[in-house]
């Protein structure tokens, strides 16, 4: 670690940025030309501050980190320039970058569990990422492991002697976070280090990146896709949609006042975790690559206000000088000055509450659970996934059960709609028992399959992908009733509902995007005309834009056909936006229950209200847990 | 997906990737089992001369103009038993990998999707299949009933069903628990369907490769039979018999035993390559899930 530029004064320290990124592109070079994945990205960060770079997936923000880092793969090039203690990294060599990965620009990804050699116990990974490691003896090894792991709020020495299969997530993501930071790196670039993570975790790791960064005066990088963890954690934020930037200001004045029609409307599809809206605002379509709106504004193609303007060429991102807006706020909309009170206006809009009449619940439901325990043999140990649960859910209901994963939420659904066997207690759908659907008749099965309907959280595999959209929906059409007439027709209708062209019917599922996919998982359980339909956490793997579309379809089926849902997921503003009861899970059990509304604004179990707690939130204090 | 503004950007791409993906090297195989197939199938007519007739007058003739690979220890022409002896050398081949891949791949299909008892009898009956010594139960059989190339075929088959099946099996388990196979399952598709039509297809990469596999390995596992006397009989034009009676002769005409053994390894290796590279080329349709 040796400090090149020493006649530099150290009052600026606080005030040059640490890290700057200037015009960076990244391409992907093939035969007779190049595919743009980013493009002219310019940021900065100070040392002691936080960086949020915000976008959903394509918008190109692993792939900006990851040419920051030097860990392109093969085939991608990086231009631009990122300045770093004097010298342009993108010019180093491979030796030269190993000093700096660590020492200079530590990294924490995604997922902890690829991110630890499997191989290898804790304490080694730690050893590995230590300076100097020959010069120490055993016993100062282990002292160092030990206080590097107590820095990241582990104080059981047990720890290094495990290997990373044998730890909890968080655990996990701990010991990324230390080896990270072993080497006392300046700048310390996380990408999505809490997605994999449940809601309580999440606000842990993050409150722990947040200690560790004030008390080291470090850099922070973060990027996610989610605008709430930007808030609570970043300064400021760069917002990037589809390998461009479009917007950059500091945090709590783009949650006030976006300036750009993209970070308007990534902002109102967020569903606000306090108040349920009337409708989410959706952004129509899907993101595009970078190379398809090269040469315009790359919003154009979604956004209501694109007029000639926008398509004549890239828009720059320039400094905003409008009335009431700080200085220092960037943006790359060419028509902010005419749409800045429109806007406004619909933001506005969007706010207003939904009024809904807490109905009352049928007296007995389409689905009653009545103490029903699954229990599986894993190794020996037996473990009750389901222990003892029991709900309602009415004709026309929506219901909804929230847990973290593990809870045994997933396995209830599967109870539910025959995948899985329970292993006592009763399960009875409109009437008929549905404890074991192998023991009924096959009549019965069909007449409860066109009752209870399941739609899966991954759209990427539930749909064959060697069969057509056409093939998959006429299956499912022909197999709810062998005697149906005018297939093709169906498959058109069932496309239309879910707001899909009837030209998809062609397609195979690799030709549709996430989003896409999960309509046409909607639709297929719509072909069996259910009553109710189970989704199990059916919008957690997709974009927050797409995430609201799907949810007011679902939202509009339920208008339209009197279609009851139970409603899985782990995220508690979605509840609040789609639900009218809900059930509270952990660990097989349920801890509370009640209407909706009543649960999130007055909860009474401990764990619901830690769960609640932990939605992320701009707030002073949200990372200030009083666990650690 | 292709860029809509710049059509004619994507149909130079379109070509450059194909001739890309397509290497001389699969050219060359290709035509290796182009050529198999046509000598499979008219070998016998296309001959120069005919492949059994003998010529004592003119044994062991070294390659010239009337015998482009010389004659045999019998004075039959080298050339047209090769050219005939294609047919014996590809009929059992496939029907081997043919009929093992459908029996093979219905075993395994019915393993790894119902599970359960089925599962545990198909499998066993496999492990006992694969404990038992297959050439010598061969050997055994075609000494006690003679030798015969179809019995040798069929013995051959019967050992090669159980490597399909646990192969067949393997894949199938990876996807039966996926999203897409229960929500066929919770529409109350029926099994048989569901096996067919919905795991079949997913697994058919595997199950191709494995198929040309064991073309190959037949072939030269066939051709090692009739070396020994354990397949198709000694008069009639077979690469392995030619092998054994060409060895005799080495020194007066080395092409009469090495011209047979070239074709088995030639067709062996292009047979395989060709399933490596039909295996990539299925796989990748998958992969933009």
């Amino acid at each position: 670690m040796s400090t090149t530029q020493v006649n530099e004064p150290v009052v600026t320290a606080a005030v040059c940025p640490v890290l700057e990124v200037d015009g960076l592109s990244v391409e992907r070079l093939r035969r007779g030309g190049a595919d743009t994945i980013v493009t002219s990205v310019s940021l900065s960060v100070r040392a002691g501050e936080t960086i949020g770079i915000v976008g959903e997936s394509g918008s190109g923000k692993s792939m900006t980190a990851r040419a920051i880092t030097g860990l392109l793969p093969p085939g991608l090039v990086a231009r631009g320039a990122v300045r770093y203690g004097g010298r342009n990294l993108l010019t180093q060599r491979e030796s030269q970058w190993q000093a700096i990965r660590g020492g200079e620009i530590g990294l924490v990804m995604q997922d902890p569990f690829t991110m630890l050699n499997p191989v290898l116990r804790c304490g080694r990974i730690l050893e590995e990422s230590l300076p100097d490691r020959r010069r120490l003896g055993r016993a100062q090894r282990r002292a160092e492991i030990a206080r590097r792991l107590a820095e990241v709020g582990i104080t059981d020495e047990g720890v290094a002697e495990r290997y990373p299969f044998q730890l909890s997530g968080g655990m996990r993501q701990r010991v990324a976070i230390a080896a990270a930071l072993a080497r006392g790196p300046r700048v310390l670039i996380a990408d999505e280090p809490s997605t994999a993570l449940d809601v309580a975790t999440q606000r842990e790791i993050l409150a722990l990146i947040k200690d560790i960064q004030e008390a080291r005066g470090m850099g922070l990088i973060l990027i996610t896709h989610d605008l709430r963890v930007a808030f609570a954690m970043c300064d400021r934020i760069y917002v990037l949609y589809a390998g461009s930037l479009v917007e950059a200001a500091p945090a709590a004045e783009l949650q006030a006042e976006p300036l750009h029609p993209y970070s308007h409307g990534l902002l109102l599809s967020e569903p606000p975790a306090d108040h349920r809206v009337r409708e989410l605002a959706v952004i129509p379509g899907t993101v595009p690559s970078p190379g398809q709106v090269a040469g315009s504004c790359t919003f154009a193609p979604r956004c209501r206000w694109a007029a000639g303007t926008c398509r004549e060429s890239a828009p720059p991102l320039v400094e905003v000088t409008l009335p009431e807006v700080a200085s220092g706020r960037l943006s790359a909309c060419v028509r902010l000055a005419e749409i800045r009170a429109d806007m406004r206006a619909v933001r506005e809009q969007a706010e207003l509450e939904a009024h809904t009449a807490p109905a009352g619940r049928a007296e007995s439901g389409l689905i009653s659970v009545r103490d029903v325990r699954k229990v599986f043999r894993q190794g020996g140990r037996t473990v009750a996934a389901v222990d003892g649960v029991s709900l309602e859910v009415g004709a026309g209901e929506s219901v909804g059960l929230v847990g973290e994963s593990g809870s045994g939420k997933t396995t209830l659904a599967r109870l539910l709609v025959g995948l899985e066997r329970a292993t006592s207690g009763d399960i009875t759908i409109d009437g008929t028992s549905a404890s074991d659907w192998a023991a009924l008749s096959p009549s019965e099965r069909r007449r409860l399959r066109g009752i209870i309907q399941i739609v899966f959280q991954d759209p990427y595999s539930s749909l064959n992908p060697v069969r057509t959209i056409g093939a998959t929906l006429a299956e499912a059409i022909t197999t709810h009733n062998p005697r149906a007439r005018g297939v093709p027709a169906q498959v058109g209708d069932l496309l239309a509902s879910v707001g899909l062209p009837a030209a998809y019917a062609q397609r195979k599922p690799f030709a549709l995007s996430g989003g896409e996919r999960q309509r046409v998982a909607i639709a297929r359980a719509l072909a069996a005309r259910p009553r109710v339909l189970v989704c199990d956490e059916p919008v957690s793997a997709l974009d927050v834009s797409v995430q609201a579309q799907i949810l007011n379809l679902l939202a509009a089926l339920r208008a339209d056909r009197g279609i009851g849902y139970l409603f899985i997921t782990h995220d508690l503003s979605i509840v609040r936006q789609i639900t009218d009861y809900l059930y509270v899970m952990r660990r097989g059990r349920l801890v509370e229950s009640g209407a909706t509304e009543q649960v999130l604004n007055g909860p009474r179990d401990p764990y619901t209200i830690q769960l609640i707690e932990s939605v992320p939130s701009p707030e002073a204090g949200w990372l200030t847990t009083p666990e650690r | 997906m292709a860029s809509a503004g710049l059509p004619v950007a994507g149909i130079r791409l379109v070509t450059v990737r194909r001739r890309a993906s397509v290497p001389w090297l699969m050219w060359i195989c290709f035509g290796i089992a182009l050529l198999l197939v046509v000598l499979a199938l008219f070998g016998t007519t296309l001959a120069p001369y005919n492949p059994s007739a003998q010529n004592l007058s003119d044994v062991l003739a070294r390659p010239g103009g009337a015998h482009w690979l010389g004659t045999d220890s019998l004075g039959r022409d080298v050339l047209s038993r090769i050219m005939a002896g294609a047919r014996s050398a590809c009929l059992g081949p496939v029907v081997i990998a043919g009929g093992s891949m459908l029996l093979g791949n219905l075993l395994g299909l019915l393993a790894g999707y119902r599970g359960g008892r089925i599962d545990a009898i198909i499998m066993r009956w496999v492990d006992l299949m694969w404990s038992i010594p297959g050439l010598l139960v061969i050997i055994v059989v075609a000494g006690a009933v003679g030798a015969d190339y179809w019995l040798a075929v069929g013995l051959l088959l019967i050992l090669t069903i159980p490597f399909d099946t646990r192969t067949v099996r393997g894949a199938v388990l990876e996807q039966a628990p996926r999203p897409y196979v229960e929500a066929a399952r919770t529409l109350g598709v029926a099994d048989w369907r569901i096996m067919i039509f919905h795991i079949w297809p997913n697994v058919l990469p595997v199950a191709v490769a494995n198929a040309f596999l064991n073309f190959a390995g037949s072939v030269g596992f066939l051709a090692g039979l009739s070396f020994l006397g354990f397949g198709a009989p000694v008069s009639s034009p077979d690469w392995g018999v030619q092998l054994s009676q060409g060895l005799q002769s080495l020194f007066q005409n080395p092409i009469g035993m090495l011209a047979p053994g070239a074709m088995i390894v030639l067709t062996a290796t292009s047979v395989n390559l060709i399933g490596d590279w039909v295996y990539e080329q299925l796989s990748s349709r998958g992969a933009g899930r």
